[in-house]
Parts: C-alpha cells; sequence; structure tokens
C-alpha cells in the first residue's frame, strides 16, 4: 500500500521532470547541443508566475502562459543572440557558451530580485489537499502533472501533425538533407530553442507553486533533466517521457525501500545518488539510452 | 625525461614569454604585494595544475569531463585522514593519494569511456556527484564535517605547513605539472590522442587501443588534480565534501582550461590566470558585502560567453590571432 | 574585429582598476574584520547580521540616547580616547577556502585588530585556524558546532552557546514536561512521549545535532525510534516526510534550513500529520520569512532559538535596540541577529577592558572579560569565557509559535520555564 502510493507521488513527479527534460532533448536532437542554461530557463519560469500573479493578483494557475511566452522568448534570444553564434565553434566551446549563459541569467536575477526564498501563497489549489481512499494528494502537484501532461501532448502533437513541427524532426534526423528539402535550418534551430525555454518556463510556472523560487534552483532541475535525457535517449521525445516518469519513481521509492528493509545507511540522502548510479549503469551497458538513436 | 625541459617546437615570442613569466614567478614575492594578491596567486598557480590535468583528457584527450572535483578529494582526504589518523608525513600521503586517485580513475574509466561526447561529460558529472554524496554520509571520514588538521609550527617540511612560504611549494608544483606536460604532449601517449582526436578510425587501424589511451590520459588527469587536492588540505588545514569534491569545482576547472584554450600546453594557465584574479577581485570589489550581489559573476559570465562564441579556441587562440594578424 | 579590441581594453581597464589597493579608514579608527556569507544561499542571514552589526556599532560609536547600556554613551572606545571602531565586510559566500583568504587579507593588508564572524561553522574551522596561526583574536557570534571550542586554540573565544546547550535545553523541556514543570501542563505520563524522531539536514551542522540528540535521548531516557539525515537542497521531501510518519513518533524534532524546513511543513500538512512535539533546532525555524510563509500553519510548533522578540517585555535593553533595529529596517531582532549585537557588543567591551590595540593585550582582556547580565539584549547571566575560549554564562531558548486573538501568529517563550510568556500548547495541534 505504502508502495502503491509512492508511486503515484513518483508519477506525479516524473511528469513534471518529463517536461522539463523534453526542452532538452529537443534541443539536442536538433543541433546537437546540451544546454546548461536549461535550469534557469525553469527558474525564470518560476519567478515570472510568482511575480506576475503576485502583482496582478490572479491565480497562478491562469497566468502560467507567461511563463510560457517568457520561456519561449527567453529561448529565442538566446538562441539569436548567442548559440548561433557557438554553432560555428568546435564542441567545447558550446558547451562553455551554454555554460556562461546558465551563470549570466542565474546572476542577473539574483542581482534583481536578491536572492529570498519565494513561493505562490494564494491561490485556488494552495495548499490543498485531494483525498482518494487511502491517497492524499497535494491539489498542486496534482495539477502540476496533469498540466505538464498536456503541455508534452501538445509538443507531442505539434512535432508530429504539423508542417513546421515535422520540418524540426526533419532538421533533427539529417540537417543537410532538410536543407535541400527547403527547410530552413537556422530557423528550426530557433524553434528548437523556443520550444525549449517554452517547455522549460511553464515547468517552473507549475514548480513555483509548491517549490521556492530562488536563483540558484536551476542547478537542482538541470541535473535531474540531464540524467533523464541521457537516460531516455538525447534527441528522444518518447524517451524524455518515460525516463522523467522513471526518475521521478525511483526518487521517490528509494527512501522508502531502505526503510522498509530497516536500513538507515540506505536513506533519503542517498535518493539522487541512486538517479546518478541508474544513469550510469544504463548509460554503459546502452549508451544510447532507452531509446536514444543518436549518439 | 630530456623531453620535459625541450620547449624548442615553440616559437621564439612564447619561449621569451615563459622566460618572463617564470621570472616574475620567482621575484613575485619581494614586490611588496598585499597579501590579498598573494592569496591570489596561488589558487592561480594551483588551478593553473588543476587546468593543466584536466587538459590531459580534455584537450588532448578530445574529452570534455565535468568531475575532476572527485580527484581533488582523493587526493585531498588521503593527505588529511592519512595525517590526522596515523601522524603520516606529507611525503607518504601525497604519492598515495595520487595512486588511489589513479587507480579509482582506471576503474571507472573503463565503463566510462564506452561513451562519447555529452554522454561523458554528463556521466562524469554523475560519479563525482556520487563520490560526493558517499563522503558526504560516511561517518569514517569525518561525513559533511570534513577533517580539520591540526597546526603545526611552521616551517615544517615534513607536513608541507608554512606561514607565507607556501607559495614556492606550489611554484614548484606548477613547474613539475608544466614539464610533465610538455613530455606528455612529445610522448608517445600524446600523439596517439591526437591522432585519436582527428580521425578516430584512421587511429583504429593502426592499432592504436582507443580505450586504453583515453584511460591513460584519464589517469594522468586523475593524478594531476589530486596532488592539487593535497596541497588544497595542507593549505587550507580544513576538507569537507564541499569545498573538495564540488560540481562547482569541476566545473571551474574545465571552464578554465576551455577558456585559455585546451590542447595548448599555455591554454589553461592563460585561462587560470584570467579567471581565477577576475573571481576574486570582482567578488571582492563588487560582491555582496556592497550591496551588489551576482554583479561580479555577470561580469565573468558575459567574459565567458563573449570567448565562447567569439574564439572559441580560446583566449591562447585570441592571442595566437593577434600574432598572425586576421586569420 | 572593433568590438573585440574594445571588449580586450575593457577587461584590461577593469583589471588594473581591481588591482589599485583601496583604502579608506582613518587613522585613529579601530579595525575589526567581519566575516559574513553575503552571497550565496546563505546570503540572506548574511545580509541580516551584518545590519544587526553595523547598528551596534553605531550605538558604540555615537551616544546614542534611550538604550540602557553603557556603551551607548561611549561615542567611541573611552581607554582608547573614543577612538571609533570601523568593521570591514568580507563576504566568504560559505566557501572554507575563500573564508581564509579573506581572514589573511583582513589581517595583513587591512591590518584589523581582530576579526568577527563567520556564521558557517565550516569557514569558522578555516577562518579561525588563520587567526590561531597569525595571533590575531577572533571572536565566534553565531557558529554553534561544538567542535569549534575543542581545538585548543588560543585566539578564539565563543559568545554564543553552542549545540549542545541547546539540544540539552530540548530534553529539559522533554523531561519538564513529563514532570508537570511546564506553564499551563499537567504532567504528561512518560510512556506518552517516549518516541522520538529526528530529521536533520545532512551537513555539518545537521548531522552534529543529530548526533548530539541521540546522545541526549540516552541520557534522559527517551527512544529514538527513527533518524534521517536528508539532503537541504532536495526538491521533494515527500518520501521523507511519509518515512517519518511511518514510524508514528511522539516527538518530532527537525535541524533544518529555511527553505526546506518550508517544504517539509508544507509536505506534511499536506499528509495531515499527526504528533504531540513539533520541534525545530533554529535556523530555518527561527527565521522571520519563516512565520510569514507559513502563518498559521505553525501553531504549536516549538523552535530553539537565542532571543525572541517578546523578550523586550521582560528585558528593557532588549526592547530597546529592538525596536532601533525595528525602526531601521522593519524586522524584530532574532536569534541570529541578536548575537551579532552581543557579537559587536563584546568586541568593544574588550577593548575598552584591554586599552590597547595589542594582539596579547586584546588576548589577556578576553580571558578575563566578564559583561553583567543587565548590558545584554540576550537572556544570558552574561559573557565569561573559560578555557576553551566558551561563554559560559549563555543559554538558549524555546519558543513555542502560537495564533494570536487577531489570527496572527507571535512567539512565545516556554522555556527556561521561569521566563514563559505563555502557556504551553499541547499536544501539537497539527493540520486537520
Amino acid at each position: 500500500m505504502i508502495i502503491a502510493d509512492t508511486l503515484l507521488q513518483g508519477i506525479l513527479m516524473g511528469l513534471l521532470f518529463a517536461l522539463v527534460a523534453l526542452g532538452l532533448t529537443v534541443i539536442f536532437g536538433v543541433m546537437d547541443i546540451v544546454n546548461f542554461a536549461h535550469g534557469e530557463f525553469l527558474m525564470i519560469g518560476m519567478y515570472t508566475v510568482y511575480w506576475t500573479s503576485l502583482l496582478l493578483g490572479v491565480d497562478p494557475l491562469l497566468v502560467l502562459p507567461a511563463s510560457a511566452i517568457v520561456g519561449v522568448l527567453l529561448g529565442l534570444a538566446s538562441y539569436y543572440w548567442l548559440i548561433k553564434y557557438l554553432l560555428r565553434g568546435p564542441a567545447i566551446a558550446q558547451l562553455l557558451g551554454t555554460f556562461g549563459l546558465m551563470l549570466f541569467l542565474r546572476y542577473l536575477v539574483m542581482f534583481l530580485f536578491g536572492i529570498d526564498y519565494r513561493i505562490i501563497q494564494k491561490g485556488l489549489l494552495v495548499g490543498k489537499s485531494l483525498a482518494i481512499g487511502p491517497f492524499i494528494f497535494d491539489w498542486t502537484k496534482l495539477a502540476a502533472a496533469m498540466l505538464s501532461l498536456i503541455a508534452f501532448a501538445f509538443v507531442y502533437y505539434f512535432l508530429h501533425k504539423t508542417k513546421i513541427g515535422k520540418g524540426l524532426r526533419a532538421t533533427a534526423v539529417n540537417r543537410e538533407a532538410a536543407s535541400y528539402m527547403g527547410i530552413r535550418t537556422d530557423r528550426m534551430n530557433a524553434l528548437a530553442w523556443a520550444i525549449g525555454g517554452g517547455t522549460a518556463g511553464v515547468a517552473g510556472g507549475l514548480l513555483v507553486n509548491f517549490y521556492y523560487a530562488f536563483p540558484t534552483v536551476g542547478l537542482l532541475f538541470v541535473m535531474i533533466a540531464f540524467a533523464c535525457v541521457a537516460l531516455g535517449g538525447f534527441g528522444s521525445i518518447k524517451g524524455a517521457f518515460f525516463a522523467g516518469l522513471l526518475v521521478g519513481v525511483i526518487e521517490m521509492l528509494f527512501p522508502i525501500f531502505g526503510s522498509l528493509i530497516g536500513s538507515s545507511f540506505l536513506g533519503p540522502h542517498f535518493k539522487f545518488t541512486v538517479v546518478y548510479l541508474t544513469y550510469f549503469i544504463i548509460v554503459v551497458f546502452r549508451p544510447q539510452g532507452l531509446f536514444g538513436w543518436k549518439h | 625525461m630530456k623531453d620535459a625541459f625541450d620547449f624548442s617546437d615553440f616559437s621564439r615570442a612564447e619561449r621569451i614569454g615563459l622566460l618572463i613569466f617564470s621570472l616574475f614567478l620567482i621575484i613575485f614575492p619581494w614586490i611588496g604585494a598585499s597579501s590579498f594578491l598573494k592569496a591570489v596567486m596561488i589558487q592561480f598557480l594551483l588551478f593553473s595544475l588543476f587546468g593543466m590535468g584536466w587538459n590531459s583528457i580534455g584537450g588532448y584527450g578530445g574529452q570534455v569531463e565535468l568531475g575532476q572535483a572527485q580527484y581533488v578529494g582523493i587526493g585531498a582526504y588521503t593527505v588529511a585522514l592519512m595525517m590526522v589518523w596515523w601522524k603520516v608525513p606529507f611525503w607518504l600521503s601525497m604519492p598515495l593519494g595520487v595512486l588511489i586517485a589513479v587507480g579509482y580513475s582506471c576503474i571507472i574509466g573503463y565503463p566510462l569511456f564506452r561513451l562519447r561526447g555529452h554522454y561523458f561529460a554528463i556521466a562524469t558529472i554523475c560519479t563525482s556527484l556520487v563520490l560526493k554524496d558517499i563522503f558526504e554520509n560516511w561517518k569514517l571520514v569525518g561525513a559533511a564535517k570534513g577533517v580539520e588538521l591540526p597546526i603545526h609550527e611552521h616551517p615544517d617540511f615534513l607536513y608541507m605547513q608554512f606561514k607565507s612560504d607556501t607559495y614556492y611549494f606550489i611554484v614548484a608544483l606548477f613547474y613539475v605539472a608544466l614539464f610533465y606536460m610538455n613530455r606528455f604532449r612529445r610522448s608517445k601517449l600524446g600523439y596517439q590522442l591526437r591522432m585519436i582526436k582527428d580521425d578516430e578510425e584512421a587511429a583504429e587501424s593502426l592499432g592504436i587501443d582507443l580505450r586504453w589511451c583515453k584511460i591513460k590520459a584519464y589517469a594522468t588527469a586523475a593524478a594531476f588534480v589530486a596532488v592539487g587536492g593535497g596541497f588544497m588540505a595542507v593549505y587550507n588545514l580544513y576538507v569537507d565534501p564541499a569545498s573538495v569534491m564540488d560540481l562547482d569545482l569541476s566545473i571551474k576547472i574545465a571552464l578554465m582550461a576551455m577558456l585559455g584554450g585546451t590542447a595548448s600546453l599555455w591554454g589553461p594557465v592563460i585561462g587560470a590566470g584570467f579567471l581565477v584574479p577576475l573571481d576574486r577581485f570582482l567578488g571582492s570589489w563588487l560582491g555582496g558585502h556592497k550591496g551588489f550581489i551576482g554583479l561580479d559573476f555577470m561580469i565573468y559570465s558575459l567574459l565567458i560567453m563573449a570567448v565562447s562564441a567569439y574564439q572559441p579556441r580560446g583566449i591562447w587562440g585570441i592571442v595566437q590571432q593577434f600574432f598572425r594578424g586576421r586569420t | 574585429m572593433k568590438g573585440k579590441r574594445l571588449f580586450l581594453y575593457l577587461v584590461v581597464f577593469l583589471s588594473v582598476l581591481m588591482l589599485t589597493p583601496m583604502l579608506f579608514a582613518a587613522e585613529k579608527d579601530i579595525k575589526i574584520g567581519v566575516l559574513y556569507p553575503l552571497s550565496g544561499s546563505l546570503a540572506g542571514i548574511g545580509r541580516d547580521l551584518q545590519r544587526a552589526a553595523e547598528l551596534t556599532v553605531d550605538i558604540v560609536n555615537n551616544k546614542t540616547p534611550g538604550v540602557d547600556i553603557p556603551m551607548a554613551q561611549w561615542g567611541g572606545i573611552p581607554s582608547l580616547g573614543g577612538a571609533k571602531i570601523k568593521l570591514i565586510f568580507a563576504d566568504h559566500r560559505g566557501e572554507p577556502d575563500r573564508g581564509a583568504d579573506l581572514a589573511k587579507r583582513l589581517i595583513l593588508d587591512d591590518k584589523v585588530v581582530g576579526l568577527m564572524g563567520a556564521y558557517n561553522s565550516a569557514v569558522t574551522k578555516t577562518v579561525s585556524a588563520v587567526a590561531e596561526r597569525y595571533g590575531i583574536p577572533l571572536i565566534n557570534d553565531s557558529s554553534t558546532s561544538p567542535d569549534l571550542t575543542n581545538r585548543g586554540f588560543k585566539w578564539f573565544w565563543r559568545t554564543t552557546p553552542h549545540d549542545d546547550y541547546f539540544n540539552k535545553d530540548l530534553f529539559e523541556l522533554l523531561k519538564g514536561l513529563t514532570e508537570g514543570k511546564v506553564k499551563g501542563v499537567k504532567a504528561i505520563p512518560k510512556n506518552e512521549l517516549k518516541n522520538l524522531a529526528y530529521v536533520c539536514e545532512n551537513t555539518e551542522w545537521g548531522s552534529s545535532v543529530a548526533k548530539s540528540i541521540e546522545g541526549f535521548a540516552k541520557e534522559y531516557g527517551f527512544a529514538t525510534s527513527k533518524g534521517m539525515l536528508y539532503n537541504a537542497n532536495s526538491p521533494d521531501l515527500t518520501s521523507e516526510a511519509k518515512a517519518l510518519l511511518a514510524a508514528k513518533p511522539d516527538a518530532m524534532l527537525f535541524a533544518s534550513y529555511l527553505s526546506d524546513s518550508l517544504l517539509m511543513i508544507r509536505t506534511l500538512k499536506g499528509m495531515k500529520a499527526h504528533t504531540k512535539f513539533f520541534w525545530g533546532q533554529d535556523a530555518g525555524f527561527e527565521m522571520a520569512d519563516f512565520a510569514k510563509t507559513l502563518g498559521t500553519d505553525i501553531d504549536g510548533v516549538l523552535t530553539r532559538t537565542v532571543f525572541i522578540a517578546t523578550l523586550t517585555k521582560v528585558k528593557k535593553v532588549a526592547g530597546q535596540v529592538n525596536g532601533l533595529y525595528k525602526q531601521k529596517y522593519g524586522d524584530d531582532l532574532t536569534g541570529a541577529t541578536a548575537r551579532a549585537v552581543v557579537g559587536v557588543q563584546t568586541w568593544a567591551y574588550v577593548l575598552n577592558k584591554a586599552a590597547s590595540t595589542d594582539p596579547k593585550a586584546i588576548q589577556k582582556a578576553c580571558n578575563e572579560i566578564n559583561i553583567p547580565a543587565s548590558d545584554l539584549v540576550m537572556p544570558w547571566a552574561g559573557v565569561k569565557f573559560d578555557a576553551t575560549g566558551q561563554n559560559i554564562l549563555g543559554r538558549g531558548l524555546i519558543g513555542q509559535y502560537q495564533k494570536t486573538k487577531e489570527g496572527t501568529i507571535d512567539l512565545e517563550i516556554v522555556y527556561p520555564f521561569e521566563f514563559a510568556t505563555a502557556n504551553f500548547i499541547y499536544p501539537f495541534p497539527g493540520w486537520d
């Protein structure tokens, strides 16, 4: 019973992780760049919803689109003002570049808004729980999970059923061939970043309902996102989804497992260690991750 | 051995530059600089050491590695624990630390080098985080509390504790590293790595064992940073997971080498030369106590972005470009 | 190309600018170096500490009416001809090696006569090692790791009580509950309050608290049915909370920083957790933001602290200094900030007693100093250091958050029993 409950909680968090991983994997799929600043997009999404909801006095869930818009703009700005130039150089420079972007965004926010912790205080669902049988769920987490799922489905639909989306996937598979077909690589790159920024922004907007926004929050989530993306396979959307769920479940299940077998050494302090180890093991024995097709 | 001291394949300008720099290093303590400047100098030399080590695998080896901190930690903890538990002098504990670091790097290197590119980079982050988590919760090595080294009367050559002459110690280590790297890049391994970096398939067809070469480069890197870690232990007299095994440290090391220019002997030194003073000075000039939180880092990161966008070969690339005229 | 050149020049210019040493401080000033975490994750506390220190040094340097402490009428250090104290702040960002480097700079370049700080116990360790090496006095106002006074250092003094004192207070309270000593509560039968569970963050501080709790539990005859260490940076504490509840403890004891304590309480609230006794070892539980963010949700929560605003009701000087602080910054003094006040105050008294800025004279003054209780904003018996440098006259308080009639939340003193300002709420109301 306690396992069932933990599994469900794991899936809820996992859906959010999956959304964060989605943006990262799309960017990588299209142009082979690992966006270190992804966590900062998330963080800015959090601040966006926080401030908009506070200043306009509107329920945070209603201002969620604001974080999507800010995320998209941020992604596009990053592409046109930095990433575009990085693409000309070697992979090392790209890594360095996105790394610099990460630091810049993080400290810009710290400079503008200070180091205080902020979380949504007022909202329709804040602090309320839903009881279904023996399970108790936090409403904000439930909402976050459901909206993540919707966002995910939306992006999936976009990529598979719309012309532009298909163009993006084509560019991801084979950039040159796609450009011969008239699909403009530059546009597709920008689109990938727009999706990356937008999804991360939305994830942040959902997260701030039950977790604190502070300038360095991005670091925690970007590591989880990396693990998810690598686990699922770089470039695979399906992979991001399942890996997100897997990581969420592992992260929840592990401490319970430890206490069930009566061990105090295997406790909650190792729950992310286990995630990292899992990544390592899977990636060594199956380097392309679960569903990856890019190596 | 003679190779280590042979700098003949560098341009005249570079050799003169090295000479001037060396002279500067030697007379530095006598020019009356503030203690802050001295401390910055020591940090600069330490990070040059770290960077040069990183360069073995990141630059010459061609695989960006973001988990060096775990080896810094191994070096630092070995020296610290041996001193606290059994009063082992630095000259015995440090080589032991290096040995353990090298051993560990080979063990995890074997599966690690099945990966490449971004997968590899993230895997190195993971292994480093795992080790840090273990140390943070392992009571035997002090867990999160870390290990404090007892203060000895200075100068103490057995345990390497000095009041203000630690400087020459790190300068010595710096030169040992420099000469070793000079030899490294001209050694058989160095050439093999360059071949692998240029064209893996061709290298393999010539009978080069890819994985083994990379592991050797990786072990070299581990050895270098473990020495640095040992130094940190006797310099700060305190080691804990947060200060010697942190992800931030790994990233700083990689960043400095990449910024300076990888796959060149001077790159890491230049990178450290830029970023360490920038970090320390901006931190004290524009840091939190003046009310500007984060401004120093913003400038730091703008520099990184600018260099990465305009000159991917790092600052050394900029310098080379400057001397050669337009590309 | 032009842009690149310009950029290069700018960088060179900035570097040169920064290499120019900056001097400020008039000759007559007495310089004291203060190391706090002014950026990074603990920057909020660092900023508050800096403010409290600056306020206190103002009180010492300028005759301040309305504060009944002798030093408020000094206008500088009397025995040194009215010389003013100048605090030089340095931001160590929570990094021990940076703290050590900054300490060296303060000592060798800025030529401070002494140091104060550094809040983080890990940084205090390296800073004090530097002070010990150079023979410069360090007065530690706010680090509570018991280790710090166990090293046999001769240049280290600590005004605040350390964690072992505070944990002992906790057990005295528990014991007091079973003996009917607590205001407003009849004696609780021992077997109703037998199982304890602790949940502590896993760095230096939290793990020491955990160890200390285990030790005292044995001594006082309680059982620890569950002990957990967790990562304070974890984005989610659901599984930790579940494991805690599964043990069904009579008392839940926490050592958490701010964001994790907020997260933990929200999570437990979501699970409608039940227990009889809910206590936090200061830090997160004591910060102004804790009460502001959680509001009436924390009714019944206990926190160890050293200073509570309600003290102003029973101690006049506390009210006076608190009033000044509140007027300038809008918040009441807390345990952390009040200790910064005591730190600077101790420095002022020590300098006055030493009548000299010579380190050895200051060292002697520290070893002999005796500040009376009436001069302190703290409810302590005074400031007097033992041979290890620990202030043996300090004591902690335990406060309980209680709902007021107006629906806000206030912190009332429940321990020591003779200082209690309200009836103790037992059992813990929980969140139904």
